[in-house]
């Protein structure tokens, strides 16, 4: 570089130098506002979750890393640090639950899956959104999940729920919900990992991008864990035109087959 | 039902007093929800049909208006839906005898005589003219035979797949419990306590003819004030009410649900068309009316209740609808929830 240069050059230096400055003010302001485009928003500006999506991770399958078995494909799991806190007791129910689970498992009976087990159970779920709430439809079983996001709180004379009270509120872009209020029926896998009804899950939905939902949650019970602990799943848009979700009342399939009326064979 | 043992023992056991001296007042028929509870074979004992002091409660209409389909000039969603969301309910009567929805169960002994047909509500069906159903002879005698073993049931079919908790189906769920429509871009939604339906706006195609459903599959559209919906794949496994009328899978079923300018009520008009079981098309029409903040609780029709707010505003809503998981059978037959149903 040389020591003494011409005013213009001068000029042309400190305007290349200006424009760098600017540009590198800009570039990730810019990134920021381009990857946040991507992701659908409602007339209030927040995330749109609205659409039928499902995971693709064995999640249901056992939450802790887990190899194949004739019931399982092979997985690494989902919880934060591998494996689940179980108390000392707890543990051995879990591991009768994994023994019993060809006939415990309440999923077997068609019932509502509850939180979270229903969101990451494989089968397609429906988010519809509007400002005061979201509605979950599930697939497995038609069960009907409302969120509540229009600031209220959780009731004061609450049930055991098999799907918990839901509560949400917005975070930036992550939706951050508190459920409480479970009973004590439903499983977290097909494993038999399991909770007692002082089960409270935080969870926090977040667009990863317009077709990918990052699905954290916050899982603590202390019947049955010695510290709360974390899963990440992600649940993927289904991409297929005209994809639908299918009613799903298999409790019926015991009886169903008397009805409707025929007539008399003769 | 869940929900009668949730709210009677949980949020109206302090009225079950209150219950049982209403019940000795109350002309049987006089109640929406009594023909239900004395039905039971395994009632519950507070079942929660009573308004308590000081609330309001739906009244039971013997006459409504007719709506006409036409144009909507009450409020509009963003997507330019008639904004009819909300929790509904039907008005004359519930599930007990379609033909004389004030008349209770066919073949209950009743403690005082019907008065002339004229002072109950009429006939759901409202085509044919003389509110009966056109049944060819064969289905008429099937339904004689439910009618008779409704009461002391000699064959599984003779419980109504509603008392297992079974969805209400089509079109029984909107003269069962409340229900709650919610609208969204290219969906409505029905949440009833047993079963749900979504109505797509989309005009995509049925879904493939084998696959048969009991709240069938549904498309719609709006035709100003008219929410018009064609449903296919109907499973006919969803009895009509306790006077067991039914359609099978055949039956192609056009809805009509006409809205008030107010917004405040709906006529459903459900045609159904089945030659299987029928000598000709008939339409059944159901009143709906919407709730509003002024009324409360009654436990059946509107089972709300108001979301705890540190702030002035002021919601409804709903407790999660779980039926079979909170059930064994109850009664008329219906055994236990099955244990395991796959392996």
């Amino acid at each position: 570089m040389p020591l003494r240069m011409q005013s213009g050059q001068r000029v042309k230096e400190i305007a290349t130098l200006l424009s760098f400055m600017v540009l590198a003010f800009f570039l990730p302001v810019d990134h920021v506002f381009a990857h946040d485009a991507k992701i659908p928003r409602g007339a209030d500006k927040k995330p749109d979750f609205s659409g039928i999506w499902e995971t693709t991770s064995s999640a249901d399958e056992d939450l802790e890393p887990h190899i194949a078995r004739a019931d399982a494909s092979s997985g690494v799991g989902v919880v934060e640090g591998g494996e689940i806190p179980y108390l000392p007791q707890a543990l051995e129910q879990r591991k009768k639950n994994f023994e019993n689970r060809f006939t415990a498992d309440p999923r077997l009976r068609g019932a509502t899956l509850g939180v979270p087990r229903g969101i990451y159970y494989r089968e397609p779920i429906q988010l519809f959104q509007r400002p005061r709430d979201i509605t979950i439809v599930h697939q497995f079983g038609h069960s009907v999940r409302t969120i509540h996001t229009n600031n209220t709180e959780h009731p004061d004379d609450p049930n055991d729920w098999w799907l918990g009270d839901s509560r949400g509120h917005w975070e930036g872009d992550t939706l951050v919900v508190d459920v409480k209020h479970f009973n004590d029926k439903t499983w977290l896998d097909r494993s038999g990992n399991f909770h007692s009804d002082a089960l409270h899950v935080v969870e926090r939905w977040k667009l990863a991008d317009a077709n990918t939902i990052e699905y954290k949650a916050t899982i603590e019970d202390k019947n049955v864990f010695s510290r709360p602990w974390n899963i990440t799943v992600y649940l993927h848009r289904h991409p297929e035109k005209n994809f639908q979700l299918i009613e799903d009342y298999r409790h019926t399939l015991e009886y169903e087959q008397h009805y409707p009326p025929k007539p008399d064979t003769k | 039902m869940n929900h009668m043992i949730k709210h009677g023992i949980k949020r109206f056991s302090g009225y079950s007093s209150i219950f049982l001296a209403l019940c000795a007042m109350a002309a049987s028929e006089s109640s929406l929800a009594a023909d239900e509870a004395k039905s039971k074979a395994q009632p519950v004992a507070a079942t929660p049909v009573v308004t308590p002091p000081g609330q309001t409660r739906i009244a039971r209409e013997t006459s409504f208006p007719k709506l006409v389909s036409g144009k909507w000039s009450g409020p509009r969603l963003p997507d330019g839906q008639p904004d009819i969301s909300g929790l509904w309910s039907n008005t004359i009567g519930n599930h007990s005898n379609l033909e004389d929805p004030q008349a209770g169960v066919i073949y209950e002994a009743r403690k005082k005589p019907l008065g002339p047909r004229e002072e109950r509500a009429p006939s759901r069906i409202s085509d044919p003219q003389d509110g009966k159903f056109p049944f060819q002879p064969w289905a008429k005698e099937k339904v004689e035979q439910f009618r008779i073993g409704f009461h002391n049931p000699t064959n599984p079919g003779h419980v109504e797949p509603n008392a297992r908790c079974a969805p209400g189906g089509v079109p029984k769920s909107f003269y069962w419990h409340g229900y709650d429509i919610l609208q969204y871009p290219g969906y409505v939604l029905f949440v009833f306590d047993n079963g749900s339906r979504i109505i797509h706006l989309d005009n995509k195609p049925h879904l493939p003819s084998k696959l048969k459903l009991w709240n069938g599959d549904s498309r719609g559209h709006w035709e100003g004030n008219t929410l018009v919906v064609d449903v296919s794949n109907h499973n006919g496994k969803a009895l009509f009410g306790r006077s067991g009328e039914f359609v099978s899978e055949n039956a192609t079923i056009k809805e009509k649900y006409i809205f008030s300018d107010d917004g405040k009520r709906f006529n459903y008009e459900g045609t159904f068309d089945d030659p299987t079981i029928y000598t000709r098309p008939f339409t059944i029409t159901i009143p709906a009316i919407k709730y509003t903040e002024a009324e409360d609780s009654d436990g059946w029709n509107l089972e709300a209740r108001w979301a705890k707010t540190k702030t002035s505003a002021k919601y409804l809503e709903h407790d999660e609808r779980i039926c079979f998981e909170n059930n064994g059978g109850f009664g008329l037959g219906a055994t236990d929830t099955p244990q395991v149903l796959v392996k």
